[in-house]
């Protein structure tokens, strides 16, 4: 079997073409060749969380992919998430508003899981929001301040929706 | 000069958003891994495979040999050449043990460092280490702190015998008496298994040669970079000041970082041989063997009562297994001896006594965590405490009212000698029985036992000494007495603020503190204030963050500092506007008379001092940076409550944990949201020790549990809405201030702990083992056995 082979992906909206080692993990990819170290490796066997990011819309643990697997696939890192005039997203806002982290390792994680949660199901209740989060681990929080964040985003897009007058998505409940 | 002060509003006491956290939500923190330096080769440690073995030689030429690999470093070739590590003088040492970086002639446990291999690249350097060939002689391996202490055992090392590592006997007051004498005696069995701190980020070091003006330069992530700095120049025979050490952003801490271990001297060793940057991060299979352990006790207690459910003495035996070696540079006696010693917690005890042993094992180091000795300690008390209220007919919460010690008999000195004062013991009691309705929560209890369920109410309160100065050994029978720490203030160009510490944060947000107190302390805009603790080059000297004295020592130290700023500031701003230094104030960054008819921003009088110093008599100019050594000389008591309700299924084993009230005392608030958070994130790591967290070794001392699969730390739905409540009180430290970081984990455990072996004895059951796993609840049940 080749040692190396080619592939070309989109991450964060732009495109590389790279050759790399067969046995390399997706997250040293993107660690490594691509620098983009704000996805953090806690375990590297696929339970911490801490190296999750999107992989076509759905979140994925880059330490059990490997970069060729990736091939031909659209990601979204931590670093993706800021808009393009630098404005956090709002989740990241969130995170930060509520004190939803404390050394920082396991957020990038974090909030790409709950970036996703919300994206399933816009207005989760705290269970919800527990059981998303139990496959992401956090040793500082104790959780409670990253369910508020995630509380608090859901919250503001509800009213932003409401604002705009935009019509409720089917997915909400109608929770305050 | 007034000390009177106008400061609008204290800031101290608020919670502002700390902004240090804002690189950290965009992905921009910079933690070892992510630093990347020209030319840096990557280091990979091949491990013992055995706990205890001769090593009959150490093969390294196919390693040698592979494409890519630049050096296999062997403990032979150190010999020499740098410092072992020789384990720390303490009072109570059971014998010398040295520690070599790279084991020589013998391992002593499994994980153990035997060859350092450099490459290219990490996956070279492991490929690397997978080729060296090691022809071990196994020995016979201790894992049992009961056995290794029989004469008959093997020894861990020879210069220790009976595998003392630290060894105390302590007795006050008139124990036999009190135990002849008492209305009850009971004694209770307690054991704790052996956990770790678990940091999301392993350790991890890049070590330069030559960077700036230093000879050699590490980043680390670490909690004491001074310690650090000190140490490395020690052993590695270099003058101190050639050595740079900064903590890059560190993914937690929790007393894990605070020690000193062999991988990142070795990598400083490399660096400096090899002329060039090398890395090494510590990945999830290391960390479990190579980053210390922590608790693993065998307690027994016993209690002498009057039939009013007063504590008359207590008596405990405590041992510790404490793995291979000790801890550099804390020594073994972290454990053993906080544990023995800190026994009466928050309860007045007239009369105590305690053995205590830390035995070498051959299993991992035990070191510093989070709480050290504290939460065994407490559970075992607080348990013993329940089976007294029980034999009594006493309430849980009842009997904890007549023991704690009362505000008005404050300063009062325990039976371990600590003197407690300024600590609202009673009234966090108080909070919690309200907080949770106490009296309906026992009816609703006894209502659901009738009708079979297994409801369990633990109720605990502890003690935890914060913020130790000068008074204190904080590594106890050791010469560690650091109880100082400085801060620089820098009034710079623009008149903005630096304030410089070597106080490193894993999270604990420590800049926003300093911050906020220099804010209230000097009139500044908190945007014009920034802090700068993680470095060596740019901190004055300090010890570093643990033993939750960062901010009651950094915010002590901006006070004092700010002081003689303000100072400075005020007769400078009296001369350029020509008024009296006593008619000043700062404001927001202006100072100005009270009446406000004159102001100068501090910009423009920063500027002046700097720019046109021949236009200012020199004696008004001397400089705006100030440094200041403050040292609380006593400890500052924490306090708090907890009462956890758990439900246990009798079938599974499983505990939930369906309530969670916690009421504290941490002193002044500096960042309220900060201190919750660590409350909060100290609970959780409790209710894993007291549930789930478990290193198991098998009877020759293999680990089972190396992966995060098998070392299950909690999830968000294992920890529960935790309900938070302050009953705070100031201390007598500078401010007001008491440390926030440990004190909760403590409570948790022993509120845990208690909650499950209530809820058993709804059913005639108990438990003396934790963690709590489902196994250990049906055998407390008697279901199995």
């Amino acid at each position: 079997m080749a040692r190396e082979q080619r592939i070309q992906l989109t991450v964060n909206g732009k495109s590389y073409e790279k050759t790399v080692p067969v046995r390399l993990s997706l997250a040293d990819f993107i660690r490594e060749h691509l620098h983009l170290t704000g996805t953090h490796l806690g375990c590297e066997h696929g339970v911490c969380g801490a190296c999750t990011i999107l992989v076509n819309g759905r979140s994925a643990r880059s330490c059990l992919m490997l970069a060729v697997q990736a091939d031909g696939a659209d990601i979204v890192t931590i670093e993706g998430l800021r808009a393009e005039d630098g404005t956090r997203h709002p989740m990241q806002e969130a995170f930060h508003e509520n004190f939803g982290l404390q050394c920082g390792y396991c957020t990038p994680g974090m909030l790409i899981t709950t970036i996703e949660l919300l994206q399933d199901n816009p207005n989760p209740d705290e269970q919800e929001i527990r059981e998303t989060l139990s496959g992401n681990l956090c040793r500082c929080t104790g959780y409670q301040s990253i369910v508020n964040a995630v509380l608090a985003a859901a919250r503001k897009a509800q009213s932003v929706e409401n604002e705009t007058g935009r019509a409720q998505k089917t997915g909400s409940r109608g929770k305050p | 000069m007034s000390d009177a002060r106008f400061v609008n509003l204290r800031i101290v006491g608020t919670s502002v958003l700390p902004d240090e956290a804002i690189p950290l939500v965009e992905g921009e923190g910079r933690f070892v891994n992510d630093i990347r330096l020209p030319g840096m080769y990557h280091v990979a440690f091949l491990r013992s495979q055995h706990a205890h073995a001769r090593l009959r030689s150490v093969d390294t030429n196919r390693a040698q040999e592979l494409p890519g690999v630049v050096k296999v470093l062997t403990g032979k070739e150190l010999l020499g050449k740098v410092e072992p590590f020789r384990s720390m003088p303490n009072r109570f040492s059971g014998g010398e043990s040295v520690q070599h970086w790279l084991a020589v002639d013998k391992v002593r446990f499994c994980g153990e460092a035997i060859c350092a291999v450099v490459a290219e690249d990490r996956a070279t350097a492991e490929d690397a280490a997978e080729l060296i060939e090691v022809d071990y002689e196994p020995l016979p391996a201790v894992t049992d702190p009961r056995l290794g202490e029989r004469d008959d055992a093997p020894l861990v090392h020879d210069t220790c015998p009976n595998n003392y590592l630290i060894k105390r006997e302590y007795q006050r007051g008139n124990v036999d008496e009190a135990f002849g004498s008492a209305h009850l005696v009971v004694k209770r069995k307690f054991r704790i298994g052996r956990k770790q701190a678990l940091c999301l980020e392993p350790r991890g070091c890049v070590a330069a040669y030559r960077d700036s003006t230093f000879v050699l330069t590490m980043w680390m992530s670490h909690q004491l970079p001074y310690v650090v700095r000190h140490y490395v120049a020690k052993h590695l025979r270099l003058p101190e000041n050639d050595v740079r050490v900064v903590a890059a952003d560190t993914g937690g801490g929790f007393g894990q970082k605070a020690s000193i271990y062999p991988e990142e001297f070795v990598c400083a060793y490399l660096a400096l041989g090899l002329r060039r940057p090398v890395k090494w991060v510590e990945d999830r299979l290391e960390n479990m063997v190579a980053s210390t352990h922590a608790r693993d006790q065998y307690i027994e207690i016993e209690i002498a009562a009057d039939r009013d459910g007063r504590i008359l003495a207590l008596s405990s035996d405590v041992w510790v297994d404490v793995g291979a070696y000790s801890t550099y540079l804390w020594s073994a006696g972290m454990e053993p001896l906080q544990t023995a010693g800190l026994m009466p917690g928050p309860y007045k005890v007239a009369a105590m006594r305690y053995r205590t042993r830390g035995v070498a094992t051959n299993k991992t180091p035990v070191g510093p965590y989070r709480a050290v000795g504290r939460p065994s300690a407490s559970a075992s008390l607080e348990l013993l405490l329940d089976e007294v209220a029980r034999r009594l007919k006493l309430d849980p919460a009842e009997m904890r009212r007549r023991n704690l010690i009362p505000i008005e008999s404050m300063p009062y000195r325990n039976a371990n000698n600590l003197v407690h004062d300024n600590v609202n013991y009673l009234p966090c009691l108080k909070l919690s029985t309200a907080k949770i309705d106490y009296e309906r929560l026992r009816a609703e209890q006894r209502e659901l036992s009738a009708g079979g369920k297994l409801r369990g109410i633990g109720v605990a309160c502890f003690a935890e000494l914060t913020g130790l100065g000068t008074t204190t050994a904080v590594g106890p029978g050791t010469l560690l007495q650091p109880g100082r720490d400085a801060v620089t203030l820098r009034l710079e160009t623009t008149g903005v603020l630096t304030i410089a510490a070597a106080l490193p944060s894993q999270g604990q947000r420590i800049m926003m503190a300093m911050r906020q107190v220099a804010v209230d302390e000097l009139g500044i805009g908190l945007s014009d204030t920034n802090c700068l603790t993680n470095d060596t080059a740019m901190a004055p000297y300090g010890f570093g963050t643990f033993a939750s004295r960062t901010a009651v020592f950094g915010s002590g130290a901006v006070i004092q500092a700010a002081k003689e700023l303000r100072r400075r500031i005020l007769a400078l701003g009296a001369f350029l506007l020509k008024v009296s230094a006593d008619d000043l104030t700062i404001v927001n960054s202006v100072i100005q008379t009270v009446d406000r008819s004159k102001s100068m921003p501090l910009r423009e009088m920063a500027e002046k001092s700097y720019f046109s110093a021949k236009d200012i008599p020199q004696e008004l100019n001397p400089g705006f940076e100030v440094t200041s050594f403050y040292d609380p000389k006593l400890g500052s008591f924490a306090a708090g409550a907890h009462i956890a309700v758990v439900d246990v299924d009798p079938q599974t084993g499983d505990v939930k944990i369906i309530r969670y009230v916690a009421s504290e005392d941490v002193g002044t608030m500096i960042n309220p949201a900060v201190v919750e958070g660590q409350i909060i994130g100290g609970i959780a790591q409790g209710i894993g020790e007291a549930l789930l967290e478990e290193l198991v070794y098998d009877e020759n001392g293999q680990p089972r549990t190396v992966t995060l699969a098998d070392y299950l730390i909690p999830t968000a739905l294992e920890i529960p809405r935790i309900e938070l409540h302050h009953a705070n009180t100031p201390s007598a430290a500078l401010g007001g201030f008491k440390g926030c970081g440990e004190g909760s984990t403590t409570g948790a455990v022993a509120a845990v702990a208690c909650a499950v072996a209530d809820a058993l004895n709804q059913r005639g059951g108990d438990i003396h083992e934790f963690p709590a796993t489902p196994e250990r609840v049906l055998k407390g049940l008697g279901v199995l056995t």
